[in-house]
C-alpha cells in the first residue's frame, strides 16, 4: 500500500527501544551521552563507527560464508604452510584504542573474531575497552551461550549480543555452519540473552535468491514475533566465500530485502534508522581492527587504512573519508554489490598471505574510482 | 569567434562537463550511478500535473510542442547538443505565485510528488524523511538562476524540461557551473524538480543498478553545506535533508532546467 509517510517507523523510536535508552542512561550516563551526540557529530560532517575488534581469530566453527578465515592460522597453516609472525595485540594495544575513540567522540565496540566467547581473556578484553565509556556489543555463534554466561556477559558490561543464525531450517543452518547441533545452540542461545536483559541481535546472511525464500521469510517472521531485530548482511566474495561467487547478491534481492524492511523488523546495514543515512557504512560507521592493529573499512574488505602503532586512529579514519570509493555517501554496498570494486578487491587479495594488504598497496591517497 | 567553434559543454552522454571550477566535481564519471531514461509520454505528463499540481491552461499539443522545440534548439547548437543524449525530462508548472519556497516545497510539491507517486505506483511508497521546518527557512542560492523559473511561473504556466546531467558535482560546482553556461539554462531547484517527478514518477525506479540523489541544488537551505534531495530506496522514492559539506560524490547528482 502506497503511503506518504512522515518519519514512518524507522524514525520514531519505540516503547521499547526508549525503555532501553532510558535504562543505558541511569547505569552509563557517559556512554549514553556519547550515543545521543552522534547525530549531531553527523550533521557536522564527524563520523562515530562502530569498531569491530578482531583480537583472536580462533573458533570452534568453519563456516562456509567466514569473512575471518583467512587471517585464521589454521588457514594460514593449512594453505600457505606458515605462521604469522606480524606482532598481536595485547589488552595495553585495546586500551590505547579505547582511549584513542573515546577522545574522537566514538561509543561503540564489537567484539568479533573468530568466536569471541571461546577467548580466554575476553573478560579482560571487555574490562581494557572499558564499558562505562564505550556500549561494548559481541558477535557469537551461540554455541557457548547459555543463561549462566549470558548473565556473566550482562555483569562484565556486555551490552549487546550479535547472534549468528542462517536458517530457520535446522539442518541447513546446521550445514552452512558445518556444525551439527549449532541451531539449537543458537535457540537456546535467544532465551538466554533476552532472559538475562541482553540487547539481541539476530544476525543472519543472505546469499542469491535467499530473499524471496519461504525459509527466509519464515526468519523475518520468527525475528519480529520475538521482537529481536534481524541484521541481514549480504554474502560477499570475500574470505571464505572468494570459493563461492553465486553467493554474491543482485540488486533485486536487495531491493526484496528493502520491501521486507516495511513489515519485518529486518535491517542491513544501509537501512535508514532514526534519521540516520549512511548508505554504505565504510569508515562512516564501521571500522575493523584486526589482530595486527591494522584498521579497514568494512568487515569484508581486507585492505588497511594503517597500522594503529604507527597512524593514529584519528588519521586513519581521516584516509577512510578522504577515500573516493570509501568517504562519499552512496546507497550500495561496495564490496558486496560494486562489480569494478568487487574484481580490484579480489585482484589485490588473490594470493595474500598476511591480510589486509597494508596501506598503500590496497587503498592508497591516490585512489580514483576511474583508473 | 564563431560560437560553434567553442567546445561542447555536455558529452556523449549529456552529463554537463566540469570546466574551470574551483568547487569539487569528479574529472570523470565511470557512470555507475545512472537513470534510465524514460519514455516521454507528453499526454501522461500532462494529465499527472494537472491532477497533482492543478491546471495549467496548456493543452497537451502545446506542451509537447513547445518541448519539442526546447529540445530542437538544444541539439541544434553544437554546444548544447550533448545535453540531448542524456536523460530530458519535460515538466509542467502551473501559474503560481509563493511568498514563502519552503512552505510552498513542503505543502504543495512534495505532496503533489507523494499522490503522483502514489497512483503510479500502489505497491511502493512515498516517504519524507525530512524533520526540519522548511517554511520560513529556505532561499533560492545567489547565482542558480533559479529565480527566473519563479518570475516566469508569476507570470504564467510554465514550460520546461528538466535535465539531471550534474552528475558528480559538488553543490558549489554545481552552482559555480550553471553560471558560465549559456543564458538558457537555470539550476534546478524544489519546483521544477518536484514537477518533473510528478510528471514522471518512475524516474527513479531502477531494477539493474541504482540511480543517482538528485539534489534541489539551486535551494539555499536553513544552514550552508547542507541540502535539499530526491533519493531512491529501492522501488521506493524518497525525499530527505542532509549535509553535503561542499564535497563531490559519485552518486550525487543535480539538474538544470531549460524553460519552454
Amino acid at each position: 500500500m502506497t503511503t506518504m509517510a512522515q518519519d514512518t517507523q524507522p524514525n520514531k523510536l519505540t516503547p521499547a527501544e526508549l525503555a532501553k535508552r532510558e535504562g543505558l542512561r541511569a547505569r552509563k550516563p557517559y556512554v549514553a551521552d556519547k550515543l545521543a551526540a552522534i547525530t549531531e557529530m553527523e550533521e557536522r560532517g564527524e563520523i562515530s563507527p562502530i569498531i569491530r575488534l578482531e583480537k583472536s581469530y580462533l573458533c570452534n566453527f568453519q563456516c562456509t560464508h567466514c569473512s575471518a578465515e583467512y587471517y585464521m592460522d589454521r588457514h594460514q597453516k593449512k594453505v600457505f604452510k606458515i605462521k604469522d609472525a606480524r606482532r598481536k595485540i595485547d589488552l595495553d594495544d585495546i586500551r590505547e584504542l579505547s582511549r584513542q575513540a573515546d577522545e574522537l567522540g566514538l561509543a561503540r565496540f564489537v567484539i568479533t573474531g573468530g568466536e569471541p566467547l571461546v577467548m580466554k581473556d575476553f573478560d579482560a578484553v571487555v574490562e581494557a575497552i572499558d564499558p562505562d565509556k564505550h556500549y561494548v556489543i559481541t558477535d557469537t555463534n551461540g554455541w557457548f551461550l547459555d543463561d549462566a554466561k549470558a548473565r556473566h556477559l550482562k555483569s562484565i558490561g556486555v551490552e549487546k549480543v550479535q547472534l549468528s543464525l542462517d536458517s530457520m531450517i535446522e539442518a541447513d543452518h546446521d550445514a552452512f555452519r558445518n556444525k551439527p547441533g549449532s541451531y539449537k545452540k543458537v535457540m537456546r542461545a535467544i532465551d538466554a540473552s533476552l532472559n538475562a536483559g541482553l540487547n539481541l541481535l539476530l544476525s543472519t546472511v543472505l546469499i542469491k535468491g535467499r530473499a524471496k525464500s519461504p525459509e527466509f521469510l519464515d526468519m523475518c517472521r520468527f525475528a519480529t514475533e520475538r521482537n529481536v531485530g534481524l541484521y541481514v548482511s549480504y554474502a560477499k566474495p570475500t574470505g571464505s566465500c572468494t570459493e563461492h561467487p553465486e553467493f554474491v547478491i543482485e540488486k533485486e534481492d536487495a531491493d526484496i530485502l528493502r520491501e521486507l524492511e516495511k513489515d519485518y523488523n529486518v535491517f542491513t546495514h544501509m537501512t535508514p534508522t532514526y534519521g540516520s543515512f549512511k548508505g554504505c557504512i565504510t569508515v562512516k560507521g564501521i571500522i575493523t581492527v584486526t589482530s595486527t592493529f591494522e584498521v579497514t573499512p568494512c568487515p569484508y574488505i581486507d585492505f588497511s587504512l594503517g597500522n594503529l602503532r604507527e597512524t593514529s586512529l584519528k588519521e586513519v579514519l581521516a584516509r577512510g573519508m578522504r577515500n573516493p570509493w570509501l568517504g562519499p555517501y552512496r546507497p550500495d554496498c561496495i564490496i558486496g554489490e560494486d562489480p569494478k570494486f568487487i574484481k580490484l578487491h579480489t585482484e589485490k587479495t588473490r594470493g595474500v598471505t598476511h591480510l589486509p594488504v597494508p596501506w598503500g598497496q590496497g587503498f592508497s591517497d591516490t585512489d580514483t574510482l576511474t583508473d | 569567434m564563431n560560437l560553434n567553434e567553442l567546445p561542447p559543454l555536455f558529452d556523449e552522454h549529456g552529463r554537463c562537463m566540469p570546466a574551470n571550477l574551483n568547487a569539487p566535481a569528479l574529472a570523470q564519471s565511470r557512470r555507475y550511478f545512472g537513470i534510465t531514461t524514460p519514455q516521454i509520454d507528453y499526454a501522461a505528463i500532462h494529465a499527472r500535473s494537472t491532477e497533482h499540481l492543478g491546471g495549467s491552461g496548456i493543452l497537451v499539443d502545446e506542451f509537447a510542442r513547445r518541448c519539442e522545440n526546447l529540445m530542437h534548439a538544444l541539439r541544434a547548437d553544437s554546444r548544447t547538443h550533448g545535453i540531448s543524449k542524456g536523460v530530458a525530462v519535460p515538466f509542467l508548472l502551473p501559474r503560481a505565485e509563493h511568498a514563502d519556497y519552503g512552505e510552498a516545497l513542503s505543502q504543495r510539491y512534495i505532496p503533489a510528488v507523494a499522490h503522483a507517486f502514489a497512483q503510479a505506483f500502489p505497491q511502493y511508497s512515498f516517504t519524507d524523511h525530512n524533520k526540519n521546518v522548511m517554511a520560513g527557512q529556505l532561499g533560492i542560492a545567489p547565482g542558480s538562476r533559479h529565480e527566473r523559473l519563479l518570475q516566469a511561473m508569476q507570470q504564467g504556466p510554465v514550460v520546461g524540461c528538466y535535465f539531471p546531467c550534474l552528475s558528480e558535482y559538488s553543490l558549489p560546482a554545481a552552482l559555480e557551473r550553471v553560471q558560465a553556461l549559456p543564458e538558457q539554462f537555470l539550476l534546478a531547484g524544489g519546483y521544477d524538480t518536484s514537477a518533473a517527478l510528478v510528471g514522471t514518477p518512475g524516474l527513479l525506479q531502477r531494477t539493474d543498478g541504482y540511480p543517482p540523489l538528485l539534489w534541489l541544488a539551486a535551494v539555499q537551505a536553513e544552514k550552508p553545506l547542507v541540502g535539499y534531495y530526491y533519493e531512491a530506496y529501492g522501488y521506493n522514492l524518497t525525499f530527505n535533508r542532509r549535509p553535503h559539506f561542499g564535497q563531490a560524490a559519485e552518486y550525487w547528482n543535480s539538474g538544470l532546467t531549460v524553460l519552454g
